[in-house]
């Protein structure tokens, strides 16, 4: 097998910080290269460097053995080096169709031919085993149909080089199982595939050679045969890991939180269900099972009817500000669109949802000032620059910024929306760590999750969702994967069936 | 009905005269389309035309009008279209917006055998009109120059503001300076006010700064005349100089009637105009009289001692 | 952010520097050119005729960082100043020529503007319109409602009123003419707000991205109306600072002045699609639209037909000085 592409001692400065420090890393056709890291260890840099989307400060990148610099990503892309975002890099106002063939649409003459890429798109996404018509609006698919076109853009486009940016953090198992087999034809078929996840056993899975990268270093290359998945953790987090989740605080007495009759007219119907001061609570389903919905029209989000208690007080609907003041607060699962506002700095962003808190008519700027030194400390952002925006912190680091702004607001009740998503396990740890401690303290918490390892390891209780409705609810030695399954696509001994 | 516009008085006096005579079984009825009313003088404009409207519908009960204010140009065609088409009207009154994009949809009006009547401004081909109505931009000029050449002496220093750039514009101040030439003003210098009195405001603060020694404006508008003095009152320079602005705006003549030394004189630029042309229409359908040719209404200088004549307290101009 | 200046000294900064640079760069050439032009009273000139846009587009700063935009400012300001003007006039016979019925017309100048700026804000924060076409179409309305009202003349002020009221243009304080303060308290304030209060807060955020607004528990609507009506309130405080300068009002008052307050906001580094505001930035872009007609007008060394062009290149450049920082987004 051929070497494709070369990266020789990259250092990468951003103004006076050093992000990269001399990393290699090559790839070879017909081979699947994981880099792998926590949050802030330098794989996005790396990607976009060998994406055409950065050029390093230092080092070499060779193609075909021949020296080169990307000056664009487009040159990157003719030279058949595709990188698949993930944040996608998608028009939302435009169909599937003509997504996948923006910038090389078949044409005769001056008139597109639509059928021809019609009909090429759906083979395309065929292949993916995904049947979403090619003329939906992209804006209208649900995002692990939108991963799945980004994907079929880059098939679409003959890659030599495909490069991965976490491409199954939205996705469910089935569809991450299927994009595997996909990614192993690639191989198959002779693609060189850079692939970063922080699912280990995926990495285990697929990938021929691991790179590992920590805090911009790099710290070991070897073949992923016999490569351990506890290896692969304490070599991205430098120490030993001890159990990933930590002990179960028990929960009080008090009901906290009591909902009844909860209709989200159109998402789901009918939920009623009770938090208790002390506990965590897990929500489980299946994508698209209500459990968002159900979540968002409580704290006010969404239009909804049903009776919702706080503390034994019913709650204003319809208000977030209503609910906040209450001592309930959401945080959403979806960080980058509704949690934080990438383009603005930490300070803005921590004090956003609390800003009462800072003066009611002058914003007292040193009281800002000290709350994030103290978000900083409380939640280990690891931040360059206090006046960076947010958007430049990584996914881990946003994630702990939206904790720590969410909890500025001293909530009694923390509705937790998919802690984890795209986050290395080191921070993962961290934040398993902070939901426990919380519940240990009296708060109480609500924890929505795809995962169920996660759910499992940090509820006292489960409340199953399925299509719109409460399905079942789990507790102690009761919750097991295979019943939360069963529960979430109805109690179907067939396993196959899914939403 | 008992406002009575001097300038057209031949017209009017002949439509009074000459007035029904037959009373013919034919109805008519004549389209009216005239720019909107976005400043002073169309605004006198829009009055007038209205006015003479109603007095002739009281008049003539034969007749029926059609009125149509638009805001530019393609606006102003697609009225005129709807006049023809649905109302099917006899005769056309227009004051082009633009001359150039309306001479061809006048003329199809023209080749539909309707009697077309311009104001003000000509139509780019000549001939297609039966009447043509307008005041005289170029008297309206040098009338106002030979009063500046006669008044001031050598030497002496005048500003001028300018309306919008226009072919109209143009011909005033070009008349103008004609008519001072070899008289031994200097003109300091001319700038746009757009004849908006904010703009002219805005312009003579600026000319009040740069020059010291100003003896009289020519404002060429009364609009701005009103910025100008305003902007003179404030930099307290009201002895130094005089204004002559035009059209005849009503506040400026009541102050040249009580004898303001800072408003000599004024020259007029009929927004009536449109009076004349409705009526003399209106006459050419009901009776024989032969009104069509060209009818060019001359500017004249009102004084303290004509002003009366020129005053028409109800006019919104 | 005032913070960050002590703390990291940063190198020269274009994107943030760069209205004040083209302001500084007018006003060097315009000392250059006539020796009047820093003059007591071309100077005083100035200030008091940006003050009628300046105080409208602080207001608009917020709008626009805001994620809105007002196009019908203009037409209301000539409403507001019709409806002030009638009212004044209809009101001596019951108050006389006197400070109550100044004040009585102040009111009105501001309710009006208040009113008319909680339509549009009605219309695009419940009604859920496009700002664009809600106040497209007010501006229509108001610039139609203005001609009908003068019955397409113009609207003045009583006589004696307007020489009683004529003062609050022309007079001021050791000096400085109530329009200067006034827009100097305006703009002050409107930057203590922007920079230093949780609606200026509110208002960046929003404008930023309005999801994160309200998953973050701002009321959105009301801050958008808010927005509006503020805009309102200050075209009616304009309006007060207007009429005495002329006395009156017509079809023409106010004609794009909101193009020139967007203009003023835009190259003071507001953001126009929201998200990002800066008051003392739109008080140089006011300065920056008035000065050039200033020094053309003073200097006359081009063809006045060439002045729209002169102006519109400068604009340009001055928001192109800015792209430095932003293009490292």
């Amino acid at each position: 097998m051929t070497l494709v592409l070369q990266a020789d001692g990259i250092i990468k400065r951003f103004g006076p910080i050093e992000v990269l420090h001399g990393v290699d890393f090559d790839l070879t056709a017909g081979q699947i290269h994981a880099l792998i890291g926590e949050n802030g260890a330098g794989k996005s840099t790396m990607m976009k460097i060998l994406g055409g989307y950065l050029s390093p400060s230092e080092g070499q990148l060779m193609l075909d053995g021949v020296p080169v610099q990307f000056k664009s990503q487009k040159e990157a892309e003719a030279a058949g080096i595709l990188m698949i975002h993930q944040e996608f890099n998608l028009a939302l106002q435009l169909t599937v169709e003509e997504n996948i063939f923006l910038g090389r649409e078949k044409r005769s003459g001056l008139f597109l031919k639509h059928s021809a890429m019609r009909d090429e798109a759906r083979d395309l996404l065929a292949r993916l085993d995904c049947h979403v018509d090619p003329r939906t609006r992209v804006g209208d698919l649900s995002v692990s149909d939108r991963q799945m076109v980004e994907i079929a853009r880059a098939l679409g486009r003959n890659a030599r080089v495909l490069i991965m940016d976490e491409p199954t953090a939205v996705l469910t198992n089935r569809e991450t199982d299927m994009l595997l087999d996909q990614i192993e034809q690639l191989r198959n078929a002779g693609t060189a595939v850079l692939y970063t996840s922080h699912k280990l056993d995926e990495i285990r899975r697929i990938a021929d050679l691991v790179t590992v990268l920590r805090d911009g270093g790099h710290i070991v290359s070897r073949p992923a045969e016999g490569f351990s998945e506890n290896d692969m953790a304490v070599a991205m987090v430098g120490r030993e890991l001890s159990d990933l989740f930590p002990a179960k605080a028990k929960p009080q007495e008090e009901v906290v939180l009591e909902v009844e009759n909860f209709t989200v007219p159109g998402r789901m119907e009918n939920a009623s269900f009770r938090l208790h001061r002390g506990e965590v609570l897990g929500f489980a389903g299946l994508v698209g099972a209500g459990r968002t919905e159900l979540m968002e029209g409580i704290v006010g989000l969404r239009p909804a009817t049903g009776s919702v208690k706080v503390m034994g007080n019913p709650l204003q609907q319809g208000s977030v500000l209503a609910a906040c003041k209450a001592g309930l607060v959401y945080l959403t699962e979806d960080r980058k669109d509704k949690g934080l506002l990438l383009g603005k700095n930490l300070t803005e962003n921590l004090t956003l949802l609390a800003l009462d808190r800072f003066g009611s008519l002058r914003i007292d700027k040193q009281a800002e000032d000290r709350a994030l030194s103290q978000a900083i400390d409380d939640f280990d952002i690891r931040v360059k620059d206090r006046e960076m925006n947010a958007g430049s912190l990584s996914g881990g680091n946003q994630q702990k910024l939206l904790l720590a702004k969410v909890m500025l607001a001293e909530p009694e009740i923390v509705i937790i929306d998919e802690p984890t998503r795209g986050i290395d396990i080191g921070t993962k740890q961290q934040i398993y760590e902070f939901i426990s401690a919380l519940a240990a303290q009296g708060k109480s918490v609500i924890v929505i999750s795809s995962e169920l390892p996660e759910i499992i390891g940090l509820s006292g209780r489960v409340i199953v969702m399925g299509r719109g409705h409460i399905a079942g609810e789990l507790s102690g030695a009761d919750i097991t994967e295979d019943r939360i399954l069963r529960l979430a696509m109805g109690v179907g001994e067939d396993t196959k069936e899914t939403a | 009905m008992k406002r009575r516009s001097i300038i057209k008085g031949a017209a009017l006096g002949l439509a009074m005269i000459a007035s029904p005579v037959v009373a013919q079984d034919a109805n008519y009825t004549i389209g009216v389309a005239i720019p909107a009313a976005t400043h002073g003088f169309m605004g006198g404009l829009n009055y007038h035309a209205r006015a003479s409207i109603e007095r002739l519908e009281a008049t003539y009960p034969q007749l029926d009008f059609v009125l149509a204010t638009s805001g530019d140009a393609g606006k102003m065609v697609n009225d005129i279209e709807d006049m023809v088409a649905t109302r099917n009207i006899d005769a056309l009154v227009v004051l082009p917006f633009e001359s150039e994009p309306l001479t061809s949809p006048v003329q199809a009006v023209k080749e539909q055998g309707i009697w077309v009547t311009v104001v003000d401004r000509g139509l780019a081909v000549p001939g297609i009109e039966d009447l043509y109505v307008a005041g005289d931009n170029t008297g309206f000029g040098r009338t106002a120059g030979e009063y500046f050449a006669k008044t001031l002496k050598d030497g002496d220093n005048i500003v001028v503001l300018r309306g919008i750039p226009t072919t109209l514009d143009n011909e005033r101040v070009d008349a103008f300076s004609a008519a001072i030439e070899g008289s031994g003003i200097n003109v300091l210098d001319m700038q746009h006010g757009n004849w908006n009195r904010d703009d002219a405001f805005d312009v003579m603060q600026d000319f009040l700064s740069k020059f010291d020694d100003i003896d009289a404006v020519w404002a060429a508008d009364d609009d701005m005349a009103v910025g100008v003095l305003e902007a003179i009152s404030q930099a307290g320079r009201s002895e130094e100089m005089w204004v002559v602005g035009g059209a005849g705006m009503k506040e400026i003549i009541k102050r040249i009637m009580d004898g303001d030394p800072q408003l000599p004189v004024n020259v007029t630029y009929p927004p009536a105009q449109i009076a004349t042309a409705i009526e003399m229409t209106a006459l050419g359908l009901v009776s024989a009289t032969p009104v069509s040719g060209r009818f060019i209404i001359g500017s004249q200088v009102i004084t303290p001692e004509n002003a009366e004549k020129f005053y028409f307290p109800d006019s919104p101009f | 952010m005032s913070k960050l200046a002590k703390s990291s000294p940063r190198k020269f900064n274009l994107h943030v520097l760069g209205p004040l640079l083209a302001l500084v760069a007018l006003i060097l050439l315009g000392a250059s050119l006539n020796s009047n032009f820093l003059g007591y009273g071309n100077v005083t000139n100035v200030l008091a005729r940006s003050a009628f846009i300046g105080i409208i587009a602080v207001g608009m700063t917020f709008v626009i960082t805001a994620g809105g935009i007002d196009l019908s400012v203009g037409s209301m300001a000539a409403f507001v100043a019709g409806v002030m003007i009638l009212a004044m006039n209809a009101l001596i016979p019951i108050l006389g020529v006197g400070v109550p019925l100044i004040v009585a017309g102040m009111g009105v100048a501001l309710l009006a503007g208040f009113l008319a700026g909680f339509m549009n804000g009605f219309l695009i924060a419940k009604i859920r319109i496009e700002a664009f076409i809600v106040t497209l179409g007010s501006m229509g309305i108001y610039r139609s409602l203005i001609t009908w009202l003068s019955d397409g003349g113009t609207l003045s002020l009583n006589f004696e009123a307007r020489s009683f009221y004529r003062p609050v243009y022309y007079d001021g304080i050791w000096g400085v003419s109530w329009p200067i303060i006034v827009f100097a308290a305006v703009a002050i304030l409107g930057e203590l707000a922007m920079r230093h209060t949780p609606f200026g807060r509110h208002c960046a955020a929003l404008g930023a991205n309005e999801q994160v607004a309200k998953y973050s528990a701002i009321k959105v609507d009301r801050l958008r109306m808010g927005t509006y009506v503020l805009l309102g309130v200050l075209v009616g405080l304009a309006t007060i600072m207007y009429v005495p300068r002329l006395g009156s009002a017509s079809g023409s008052t106010g004609v794009l002045w909101e193009l020139e307050a967007i203009a003023a906001v835009i190259i003071g580094g507001t953001v126009l699609k929201g998200g990002f505001g800066r008051v003392w930035g739109t008080v140089i872009g006011v300065l920056i639209l008035s000065l050039i007609d200033n020094i053309l007008n003073l200097a006359s060394i081009v063809s006045p037909y060439l002045n729209g062009a002169i102006q519109g290149v400068i604009v340009i450049l001055a928001v192109v000085l800015q792209r430095e920082g932003k293009s490292a987004k």
